[in-house]
């Protein structure tokens, strides 16, 4: 049996707007993926599906249960060890117009996690090679885009440079929170494809953090689906979407049925 | 920039450099020394004394640049401390924020409510009136109004996407620091020092002239105190002995303020974009009769909207004409920046400036580009309807949800309370929303709840047409269904014009009887919505369609349902 690379057990998580005022965000969440699994995290806004993300990331603290990187607990460790930790988890964020730096250039933006890593230190031609090369691997042409500033660039090429910084440093899981909501219909599959290539090349597992049905079937090996901070079902994506077995479930793939035949 | 910005930043500048260079070479050209007496007391001007002297002989002139190095460095010193520690403690508090940051900001409140009159008489009670005390006391006034605003500027900056990212790739504090939060900060200490400087200035002029300063050196405001106190107002004497040193202080706040200005402009260019926009004229408006005969109810002819790029103007509408019949609904479909969104604030002669439109819309058969303002203001919310991008967003967070349907009546009709209570609740119930959320406010409902008041105000004055600009974007998907169904259900009962404007084809396709695909500003196909979809052999409309999404695989063949 192959080991588990994420590990989530009973993640709890509470906002509070005020002392009194509590908000549960995520009640007793527990899950796994595999190494080279691509995961689809599903559910309507509100679900908490990207507290689990930025929670994973380190962006946000939760209040209690256990995350499991490759064996690491994360919650329990220094902010020194767990930054180095950055090398193997990377995120891809939802807006690719706010995610990027506009006084960076593109080269620089995608060099910063081996910047910050120490990746490669001192050897600045290795480091160029390796920016290259991420950017090629999200078939933006290295030559032409290395000296721009984001705001050259389209929605599209954003999202794409974004991914490219999270491919430079090859880590083993990328956290995607709606990375292709932002964009117009006919550029998200583009980008679902380039995920899908960098799984294939290099095993990158993915965490696909979405409310869209519809992108995980090709892409994603395995569905969580989340409906006020707990888990309502999980299972193969085709199981998920053929055999719905949860009421909320049904709902979503409903909605989407109806659209897909222009409102029935 | 505008071109007058950089005139009125330009001539902050010289007045400026000129009051330097005074400060900087006039004692050493004048031939006198402003601390001895150099010729008869009380002496007009002449070409001895330029500016004649004061009660003492002294030649005023002299004191006049000796007073401008005394002034100018008390404003630039006390600018820059207050700046300097301002803009540390504000960046320091924003970014470790916790309970650092509330006990920061309680002493920033203390500090703004200092009267800095008796804090000057204790302080220089303490250390003894001189330059250095009134740098102190100025600085101990000014850092805290900095201290805040650069301390919000950073609270921004630390929750942007480049920051957040940052973290996620393992970033430490002091990296975060100096790479993100210090180059983001930075710009506005300029022109918050130019500010200070200013204030500074004034602050320096008047505790002098209160006598609060160091009475043994010379400052404007100091000469000003001797001028007052040994009665330069009984004689003509102020005439030479008050108004220079005012004239000087004035200048020096003046170059400041355009100064400022220019600066606030050019680390904010939103600002240049602000001006206001010309009164439309009463004018006889063009029609065109045959359109009510024909059923059209909106015709636009050969649009072309365009804005100025880097010297030249770039359409982002480019002759674009089409129709919408009574009744019928249009989808205009296209990615982002394909000009979608233009072509609906055209429409309803709204579009930002500086554009430049060509062409002709007729509604109704009427030319808009002929309406007045008032024929405008009567066409839009009660002609046309408008649910704009994101609208949901920007219901009022303090008023009731009835209060803002109320003024949307109220803007065209005059009805009593109990008249235009019922108009609330009934195109609540016609956009599927129990009456009971009239007593809500806009925190209080969902996304899908917020978005149904948007389209009870788009319709609660009967409009003829229409114009939804994305109006499913930022909802879930099983709310999404639910507004689409919602507007074909109510177009179809209401009878109404509709013009649909998406980028997401499967909810396009299923309101819509017609469609226009646009691609960079220009029309690239158009036609029945089911046929297009199906039929259409258009690269790009195929493209468009090829590329949605979906959760059963495609049938090889397609059939044409009609």
């Amino acid at each position: 049996m192959s080991a588990d690379l994420l590990r989530i057990n009973s993640l709890k998580k509470s906002f509070y707007r005020s002392p009194s005022l509590q908000t549960k965000v995520l009640s007793d969440v527990s899950f796994s993926m595999k190494e080279g699994e691509i995961v689809g995290l599903i559910g309507a806004s509100g679900a908490g599906k990207s507290t689990i993300g930025r929670i994973i990331s380190g962006l946000e603290t939760a209040d209690s249960g256990e995350i499991l990187f490759v064996g690491n607990e994360l919650t329990k460790m220094k902010a020194k060890v767990r930054r180095q930790l950055a090398k193997d988890i990377q995120m891809v964020f939802q807006d690719p117009y706010e995610a990027l730096s506009s006084r960076m250039k593109i080269h620089e933006i995608v060099a910063e996690p081996l910047h910050i890593l120490q990746i490669e230190k001192g050897n600045l031609e290795q480091r160029t090679q390796l920016v290259k090369e991420a950017l090629r691997s999200v078939n933006l042409e290295p030559d032409y885009y290395m000296n721009r500033y984001p705001h050259e660039l389209s929605g599209g090429e954003r999202q794409r440079v974004g991914l490219a910084r999270a491919f430079v440093c090859k880590p083993k899981l990328i956290l995607a929170d709606e990375p292709t909501s932002m964009l117009d219909t006919s550029l998200r599959l583009d980008l679902i494809r380039l995920m899908k290539k960098m799984n294939e090349q290099e095993g990158t597992s993915y965490l696909f953090i979405t409310h869209d049905i519809a992108l995980t079937r090709d892409f994603c090996d395995r569905l969580i689906v989340l409906k006020n901070g707990e888990i309502v079902e999980t299972g193969e994506t085709l199981d998920v979407i053929m055999n719905p077995v949860h009421p909320y479930t049904k709902t979503l793939i409903e909605a989407l049925f109806i659209l897909e035949n222009h409102g029935g | 920039m505008r071109k007058t910005t950089k005139w009125i930043g330009l001539t902050g500048l010289v007045l400026f450099s000129a009051m330097l260079i005074f400060a900087i070479f006039g004692p050493m050209m004048i031939p006198y020394d402003a601390y001895k007496a150099s010729g008869p007391p009380f002496q007009s001007p002449n070409l001895e004394h330029l500016l004649g002297t004061n009660d003492m002989g002294q030649d005023l002139l002299a004191e006049l640049a000796v007073g401008a190095r005394t002034s100018l460095f008390i404003g630039i010193a006390s600018a820059i401390l207050a700046v300097f520690i301002g803009g540390l403690i504000g960046v320091l508090a924003g970014y470790i924020g916790g309970r650092f940051e509330t006990v920061v900001l309680r002493i920033i409140d203390i500090v703004l409510t200092l009267p800095f009159l008796p804090l000057m008489i204790v302080v220089a009670v303490y250390m003894g009136a001189g330059i250095f005390t009134l740098v102190f006391v100025i600085t101990l006034v000014m850092w805290a109004g900095k201290a805040r605003q650069i301390r919000a500027q950073t609270l921004s900056i630390k929750h942007t996407g480049p920051v957040l990212a940052a973290k996620t790739m393992g970033a430490s504090h002091f990296y975060i620091f100096y790479k993100h939060i210090i180059p983001g900060v930075v710009p506005i200490f300029i022109p918050q020092f130019v500010t200070g400087v200013n204030a500074a200035i004034l602050m320096e002029s008047s505790l002098s002239f209160l006598g609060m300063g160091d009475p043994l050196t010379k400052s404007w405001g100091s000469i000003l105190f001797y001028a007052n106190s040994r009665s330069a107002f009984l004689t003509e004497a102020w005439m030479w002995w008050i108004i220079p040193p005012g004239v000087c202080i004035v200048i020096v706040v003046l170059a400041f303020s355009l100064m400022g200005y220019y600066l606030e402009e050019r680390f904010n260019p939103r600002l240049g974009d602000y001006s206001v926009r010309e009164k439309r004229k009463k004018q006889l408006v063009k029609t065109k009769e045959h359109h009510s005969s024909k059923g059209v109810l909106l015709s636009v002819e050969s649009l072309t909207v365009a804005y100025p790029k880097s010297g030249d103007y770039r359409s982002v509408v480019d002759d674009i004409s089409f129709a919408v019949k009574n009744g019928e609904v249009l989808g205009i479909v296209g990615e982002s920046g394909s000009g979608k969104s233009t072509i609906a604030t055209a429409i309803i002669q709204q579009l930002k400036r500086p554009a430049k439109e060509s062409g002709e819309i007729y509604f109704e058969g009427n030319l808009v580009q002929h309406f007045d303002d008032e024929g405008l203001r009567q066409m839009r919310g009660k002609e046309i309807g408008y649910i704009a991008q994101a609208a949901m967003n920007a219901l009022n967070p303090v008023i009731r949800i009835d209060k803002q349907l109320q003024e949307a009546i109220r803007a065209h009709y005059q009805l009593s309370a109990k008249v235009m209570d019922e108009r609330v609740v009934e195109v609540l119930q016609k956009v599927g929303l129990d009456e009971k959320w009239r007593f809500a406010y806009p925190h209080e409902l969902s996304g899908g709840m917020k978005q149904r008041v948007i389209i009870a105000m788009a319709l609660i004055n009967k409009p003829k047409l229409v114009i939804a600009d994305e109006p499913t974007t930022g909802l879930d998907a099983i709310v999404q269904v639910e507004i689409v169904q919602l507007l074909r259900k109510l177009q179809k009962e209401l009878g109404i014009s509709m013009i649909y404007i998406s980028h997401d084809l499967p909810s396009v396709l299923s309101v819509t009887d017609r469609l226009m695909i646009m691609k960079e500003g220009r029309k690239v196909d158009e036609g029945p919505s089911v046929e297009l979809s199906k039929l259409s052999t258009n690269p790009y409309t195929r493209v468009l369609i090829d590329s949605i999404p979906t959760l059963y695989p495609k049938k090889e063949t397609v059939e044409v349902s009609r």
